[in-house]
């Protein structure tokens, strides 16, 4: 492993930069962290090189511009004295440590040396010359440091580097204090051995694995329908207390399996630290190139979400923190203008609660301008002269594909998705994007996400004769129809809830199946502007079910959100109201489109 | 027979037998739930649950043109696998299972009419009749 040992350098160098940083030896600067993440990238090429059986690129530049950048970074010693009394603090200044570094590459051993002066050592003749010249014949002294005392009292500390790969100590009588100092890196690997978190007894499982069981667990949900539909159907033949006996199994069962499912549902949910800390790198790159100064803050980091849901709101995520730095925060000029505090913030926020992870991305910028997204919507004739100015329609306009409200994209945005897939994003995976914004003070956009997938609670409800499953989470209400009383409105339908008309889409009409006659179901869907209700012939039930994805190209249709079994072997589709939505906007439109 | 001869599963779709090499052909059934898809295309008979994965049942008939058929005793299910898809085919019927040699697969004739001409990979001769060798690839291109 010859070609490593540039990699191994610059490890090293890192880790004593960052175990300096943990003892609060120096402060992490910029300058640090650009150092570290340029090693940090280095050791990747070096290890990918060897990974291909090539050797790894030179070190020597990098090893040249960390040691440049990490000591500049280091050469802002913390700002408070160190405390009087501490003549046995064990962390060397960071002159010090250069020096010692230098020694410990060599192989060389480093002693550290106090000594403090007293009268009657000095009357003995002992006083700091002279153990300078003791030192100085057992080996070099690298570095020296007076150290204040507490009552005006003065004590030395010497750096001694003693030959190379030797044990011998330097002498320590007349009061000397020897101490063997190791290389950087020995303490930290011992402290971490000593914290508890180095055996928190994890286990990285392939998260295929954990979908294997997760699809076992959904396997089990169905043969327990099956054995209570099978229950049901001879119940009336059994005697009541054998009845009773095997009602109480099923329910029995049915406890043990939530609880299986949630102990699977927890291997795979991990804390969404490890997204926020890319959030981080994000706007350090972003603010770099633009100049603003914001500061990221994020609460809730040990939030767990699924690891799925991770992976899948990383690219969103991303895109709205970006939005956040290039549209959001003003320059620190334009800031100081507006009398706010010259470094604008940009807060994640994480936190679940019943059954739903929030995420929230909050800056306190410019806000949207509104006026300016309703006057190009307007413009291009996506609205209404007369549509109104809520955070609903505004978010609606800022989803809409190819909409934007910058005519030249900047970097931040130029790039990756946008907002329509955001939220296109968002809903897939069952959520809602919401938006909030004042002008002037900033925007906030929160992302609601159920915390589980795979297993769902549906309506069941019938079209055209047909069973579909609907998420219950996503139907607010549903309510019984009166076909009378429907108001037609060219080619849209309306009908009255609560005091308000809410637009009407019959499923049948989306499906292109022939429309029952009589008394209906209307599913609420949506809030407020957003609310749809969806036509169907009847509810049927709520029911508990596993998830199956519509993964065929032939089978995946807009509209339909994935199909499970209830147990009679035959799929039941599950509808996918955001997709329905878009379905009967664009039928609306262009009445021939769906039914091609 | 010769070495490299592959196995190859037989089935009937209106009046022609069509061949798919037995590897493919993850399974044969009866043809029962078929739930309807809406707004699938319309050779998309609908979709199958077959081991917790929905497979689309397509109706090869319509596929290639042809007058769709009530599905009778013989109708069978022919579940093949695709890279990682599944897609299930309804033939006619489905029975037997031969084996033919490379040598005696012919491209198929360029006058080769109609649209199962694009889903032919090639044509073999038997004792009696001649059998289509069917491309799987085009028949479950949802593109195509």
């Amino acid at each position: 492993m010859v070609g490593l040992r540039g990699a191994e350098q610059v490890a090293h160098r890192l880790e004593a930069y960052l175990s300096g940083v943990r003892k609060g030896n120096h402060e992490l600067t910029p300058a640090g962290i650009d150092s570290l993440l340029e090693g940090v990238a280095y050791l990747r090429s070096a290890t990918d090189a060897v990974r291909g059986n090539a050797y790894p690129p030179d070190a020597s530049p990098v090893l040249t511009s960390l040691n440049a950048g990490l000591s500049t970074a280091a050469g802002s010693p913390s700002t408070s004295p160190p405390p009087a009394a501490e003549i046995a603090r064990p962390n060397p200044t960071d002159k010090a440590k250069a020096a010692i570094e230098a020694a410990h590459a060599n192989g060389r051993p480093i002693w550290r040396v106090e000594f403090v002066p007293s009268k009657e050592l000095a009357e003995r003749g002992v006083n700091v010359t002279t153990v300078r010249a003791r030192l100085s014949q057992f080996g070099d002294i690298v570095h020296a440091e007076p150290m204040p005392l507490g009552a005006g009292g003065i004590a030395f500390r010497f750096y001694v580097a003693g030959q190379p790969e030797s044990e011998k100590e330097p002498p320590a009588e007349d009061g000397l204090k020897v101490e063997l100092v190791l290389p950087e890196a020995e303490p930290a690997r011992e402290q971490a051995v000593a914290s508890p978190r180095a055996f928190s007894n994890v286990v990285r499982v392939d998260l295929a694995r954990l979908d294997d069981l997760m699809r076992m667990v959904g396997d089990l949900v169905l043969s327990r329908a099956k054995l209570e539909n099978g229950l049901a159907r001879v119940a009336d033949r059994l005697p009541t207390s054998e009845r009773r006996r095997l009602e109480e199994v099923v329910h029995g069962f049915d406890r043990q399996l939530r609880d299986l499912r949630e102990a699977v549902m927890r291997t795979r949910m991990v804390a969404v630290r490890e997204l926020f800390a890319r959030m981080r790198l994000v706007v350090r790159d972003l603010t770099r190139d633009s100049g603003k100064a914001i500061d990221l803050v994020t609460v809730g980091d040990e939030t767990e979400i699924d690891k799925y849901l991770v992976e899948r709101m990383a690219e969103p995520l991303l895109h709205l923190v970006r939005n956040a730095v290039s549209h959001g925060i003003e320059t620190s000029a334009e800031r100081a203008t507006a009398g706010k505090q010259p470094r604008g913030r940009i807060e994640l926020r994480a936190s679940a609660a019943a059954g739903i992870v929030s995420l929230e991305i909050k800056d306190d910028g410019q806000g949207i301008a509104a006026e300016a997204v309703l006057a190009k919507a307007r413009q291009q004739g996506l609205i209404t002269e007369s549509a109104g100015l809520d955070a609903g329609t505004v978010l609606d306009l800022l989803c809409t594909p190819g909409f934007s409200t910058r005519d030249e994209a900047d970097r931040g945005s130029e790039r990756g998705v946008g907002m329509d897939s955001v939220r296109r994003t968002v809903e897939d995976l069952g959520g809602r994007l919401a938006l909030d914004y004042r002008a002037g003070e900033g925007t906030r956009f929160v992302v609601q996400l159920p915390l589980t997938l795979v297993i769902a609670d549906v309506l069941t409800v019938q079209v055209a004769g047909q069973t579909f499953a609907i998420a219950q989470s996503a139907v607010r209400e549903v309510i019984p129809v009166d076909p009378a009383t429907v108001t037609r409105l060219e080619n849209n339908e309306l009908i009255r809830h609560q005091g308000k008309a809410l637009p009407l889409v019959q499923l049948c009409d989306v499906f292109g199946s022939p429309r029952p006659s009589g008394a209906f179901v209307a599913l609420v869907v949506g809030e407020g502007p957003a609310a749809v209700a969806f036509g169907a012939d009847r509810a049927l039930g709520l029911r508990e079910v596993v998830v199956r994805p519509l993964s065929d190209p032939l089978v995946q249709v807009p509209g339909l959100g994935g199909a499970t079994e209830m147990g009679e072997g035959r799929p039941i589709l599950i509808l996918d109201p955001s997709g329905l939505l878009r379905l009967s906007r664009r039928r609306v439109l262009q009445p021939s489109a769906v039914r091609g | 027979m010769a070495a490299d001869a592959t196995t190859y599963v037989l089935f009937e779709l209106a009046g022609t037998a069509y061949a798919i090499p037995s590897s493919d052909v993850q399974r044969m059934e009866m043809v029962e739930e078929i739930t309807p898809v809406p707004n699938a295309p319309a050779y998309v008979e609908g979709g199958v649950i077959t081991r917790g994965k929905v497979v689309p049942a397509v109706n090869l008939r319509m596929r290639f043109g042809f007058e769709r058929a009530e599905f009778t005793l013989a109708t069978r299910l022919i579940v093949v696998a695709q890279g990682s898809r599944l897609v299930g085919l309804i033939v006619d019927s489905a029975r037997e299972f031969v084996k033919i040699s490379a040598e005696a697969i012919q491209p198929p004739p360029e006058a080769l009419a109609g649209t199962s001409g694009r889903y032919v990979r090639g044509v073999a001769s038997a004792t009696d009749r001649l059998i289509l060798i069917l491309d799987v690839a085009g028949v479950v291109d949802a593109a195509a």
